[in-house]
């Protein structure tokens, strides 16, 4: 009865949408605890933690969506949109509060302009820091970041979902099933690259961005063993 | 059965293996005791839940301590990320051997990751492979055993209707991953203590039973919930104040209130 | 559903998560956890020993999905075994959420203490006794809004995730807001207002946190009143936009009616992103303008360099 061949199309997806949020933490920029302190450019947060918010965020929006119609495309934008929306939301409160509460110019040390708006960073950054606050360039990274995440973490969730759909009704079990695997699926690839870039990353201007591929590969291989147990698991519903 | 609790104090120095047997041996015979036993017995899941917690978080010392790179929490959440996959697969498939298929898909997957995340990102923490292996292996017979808790059995079936389907899968998640993750977090610094900080492994622990214990009301009725949660809560007192002891123990000073410490004691 | 129905449980639903959003930041700030919290762990050892809780439970987004998920799970199983009514079996629930929280404040803190006795830091027990029953009443507060939350999305609006594990995710959400954007304001402005407002934290003062208040020493309770002005509040604009723009476009734009809508939805999405872009950009300008360049440009070492 497991019959991993007929679900081979669900598991790829499901790799692919793993490998999309290992992508898409290298995009989200995250100072760690020195920008707490207006000390590093980016969001006062650890990687994992901004990361699964705003793809976990889309998966809530996404499994709304896939209650209402049965349209992967719109699934994906629905969890993609949810995610960016929380995103950009918390990066544009943080900005308030860099910006109006500690008084610093959002500015990044990592680059000297800006290569989104071509404005000066270097003069900004003040005595003793890394930058601080949310340059365009950086906004615009973790907005792209927060996209990423919110349609990896959909298709994870939409892939297990076909899977199940195939072998029973969707009832709360297989619900419940297939949101808790594609939260844990989620986690592992969070996780991963978060570890690749060290914690902290300004965007994708940042040089520690080049290092993405090391981080992919390495999701790639675990959301492949993680996809093979979760598919499995799943496909066993049918024998209840 | 509180080999956990006994564990930590009895000696200052614990080595690795040891720890390692009272989690992976504890926590599958409290598993086993829970699903064979009648449902006034569950509770033995919550005491394998917590001898899991008391091991993973001696893994997490051991691992924690080189540095991460990033803050603590983010090894309890993939620990727990490729618990819960390892866990429901294994209950899947194993039928009555389904808690050792977990465990064993657990530390395959907890391994290459391990290894990945040396060889491929080069993270370069000589132990990480191995610390990978045991954190997944108990952060699986965590989960398994509080659902065993609250289902009364590890029956796929079962765990799915009274587990995954109400949600509180996700609060298993949590629990058994913050009892791995916080007794370090919580005493991290340059004067942590083993039994400090695994007796707080104990106290976690503890409490994400009793909270099992509460959900275990639905489904198994007032009766066992009550005596999961009782023995739950002795746990807990018990470890309270044995963390407290080695806080009274440990610290510069315990003081009811004061100023801040003088220039001259500085120094 | 009926959109004046709809418009309704989304402004209940907004107004709850604005709630919680707030205490969820005067939790972490009166117990100071996350990452503003690595300066308290940091000043004992830089010779600064300090009267400030040191609530070190993990960062925000786990400690909160803790909370969340197990208010939620005491509230399904009111609901489910007792028949309580929902919000009495959310107010306990929450209870029992804003109790094991306190559990894990007060380890934290005692533990982190003692893990620092060489650097001679003391436990202050009266400081744990004052200030634990505030870090419960905080978490209680934001429990039971995320709980309302949660519930309202599962009941009302039909989200098919059970409400723990809706609890348990807007859990993660609420604490990666409430650590990205009010604990700036604790971390950077509030632990180090004896230095020049708006120079952010020269490397070289880390540690040297503020430690004695206008009378007495500093406690989490002034750092909380402090943050209650702008950090707190704004967190919980941030929470309560996220969760009333998430729905708002799926509830305006219903994907059930049609797929149009539900295209029309999601492009609505992109146009609130594009719009807090733009904004994003001219608080940028106008900071770069106000604030000025901090050096002087130096055209002769750009050459050499």
């Amino acid at each position: 009865m497991i019959d991993l061949a007929a679900n081979f199309l669900w598991m790829f997806l499901v790799v692919i949408g793993g490998v999309l949020i290992s992508w898409s933490v290298h995009f989200v920029p995250v100072g760690g605890a020195p920008a707490a302190m207006a000390q590093a450019t980016g969001i006062g947060t650890g990687t994992v933690q901004l990361a699964a918010g705003a793809g976990l965020t889309g998966l809530i929006s996404a499994g709304y969506m896939m209650q209402v119609v049965d349209n992967l495309p719109l699934i994906l934008a629905s969890g993609t949109v949810g995610a960016m929306i929380m995103i950009s939301v918390t990066m544009i409160v943080g900005t308030w509060v860099y910006v109006y509460g500690v008084g610093c110019v959002p500015s990044s040390a990592k680059v000297k302009v800006d290569p989104i708006t071509h404005d000066r960073q270097d003069l900004y950054v003040s005595q003793g820091t890394e930058g601080h606050g949310l340059p365009t360039v950086s906004f615009v990274s973790g907005v792209i970041g927060g996209a990423l995440g919110g349609f990896g973490g959909s298709l994870v969730y939409y892939a297990l979902l076909k899977v199940g759909m195939g072998v029973a009704e969707v009832d709360a079990n297989m619900i419940g099933l297939v949101a808790i695997f594609a939260v844990g699926i989620f986690f592992v690839n969070a996780v991963i690259p978060s570890y690749n870039i060290g914690g902290t990353i300004e965007g994708f201007h940042d040089p520690k961005w080049k290092k993405w591929p090391k981080a992919v590969i390495s999701s790639f291989v675990a959301t492949i063993f993680c996809a093979i147990v979760a598919v499995i698991a799943i496909l066993q519903l049918g024998g209840l | 059965m509180s080999a956990g609790g006994d564990g930590g104090g009895a000696k200052s120095n614990l080595p690795p293996n040891t720890i390692i047997g009272i989690g992976a041996a504890g926590g599958l015979i409290g598993i086993y005791l829970a699903h064979f036993l009648p449902a006034t017995f569950s509770f033995f899941g919550g005491i394998a839940a917590i001898c899991a917690i008391v091991w993973g978080a001696d893994a997490v010392r051991r691992v924690a301590s080189y540095g991460l790179g990033t803050g603590v929490p983010s090894i309890g959440m993939i620990a727990l990320g490729m618990g819960i996959v390892a866990a429901l697969f294994g209950l899947s498939i194993g039928g009555v051997a389904g808690p050792i298929v977990s465990f064993i898909t657990a530390a395959v997957i907890g391994a290459i990751i391990g290894v990945l995340a040396n060889k491929v990102i080069g993270m370069g923490i000589p132990i990480m492979e191995r610390a990978m292996v045991e954190i997944a292996g108990a952060g699986t017979l965590a989960i398994i055993g509080l659902s065993t808790v609250i289902a009364g059995t590890f029956e796929y079936g079962a765990v799915l209707d009274t587990v995954v389907s109400t949600g509180f899968i996700a609060m298993i998640f949590i629990m058994g991953g913050m009892g791995i993750l916080h007794p370090f977090n919580a005493n991290l610094g340059p004067d942590e203590k083993q039994d400090r900080t695994l007796i707080l492994g104990v106290e976690k622990g503890a409490l994400a039973m009793v909270i099992a214990g509460l959900a275990s009301s639905i489904n198994e009725g007032l009766g066992p919930a009550f005596v999961t949660i009782l023995v739950g809560l002795t746990i807990w007192y018990l470890a309270f104040n044995k963390y407290f002891g080695f806080v009274k123990r440990d610290a510069y000073a315990v003081v009811g209130t004061g100023l801040l410490p003088s220039e001259e004691e500085l120094q | 559903m009926e959109p004046l129905i709809g418009m309704g449980v989304l402004a209940l639903m907004g107004v709850a998560a604005t709630i919680a959003g707030a205490s969820e930041d005067l939790e972490s700030d009166v117990g100071s956890q996350s990452n503003p919290n690595s300066q308290v762990q940091l000043a004992p050892q830089m010779m600064f020993p300090h009267r400030i809780y040191n609530k070190a439970v993990s960062g925000e987004p786990p400690s909160n999905a803790l909370m969340c998920a197990i208010g939620a799970t005491g509230a399904a199983v009111l609901m489910g075994e007792f028949n309580l009514s929902p919000l009495f079996a959310l107010v306990i629930g929450a209870l029992i959420a804003a109790c094991v929280h306190g559990t894990y404040a007060m380890t934290s803190t005692m533990g982190r203490a003692a893990s620092q006795s060489r650097f001679k830091q003391p436990v202050y027990l009266d400081m744990i006794r004052s200030h634990t029953p505030v870090i419960m009443a905080y978490a209680f507060i934001t429990t039971f809004c995320v709980l309302i939350i949660s519930y309202m999305m599962n009941v009302v609006l039909g989200h098919p995730f059970p409400l723990p594990l809706l609890a348990f995710i807007w859990g993660i959400t609420i604490g990666a807001i409430g650590s990205s954007t009010g604990d700036v304001h604790y971390g950077a402005e509030r632990e180090f207002q004896q230095f020049e407002f708006g120079s952010g934290l020269n490397a070289s003062n880390s540690g040297n946190i503020v430690r004695f208040a206008e009378s007495g020493l500093r406690n989490g309770y002034d750092n909380s009143w402090f943050c209650a002005k702008f950090g707190g509040p704004v967190t919980g604009i941030a929470f309560g936009m996220t969760v009333f723009l998430g729905s708002w476009i799926t509830t305006v734009f219903d994907p059930a009616v049609s797929i149009t809508r539900g295209w029309l939805s999601a492009v609505a999405g992109i146009i609130i992103v594009f719009i807090l872009i733009i904004w994003n950009r001219k608080i940028e300008v106008a900071a770069r303008n106000n604030y000025g360049p901090y050096k002087e440009d130096k055209p002769e070492e750009e050459a050499a360099a």
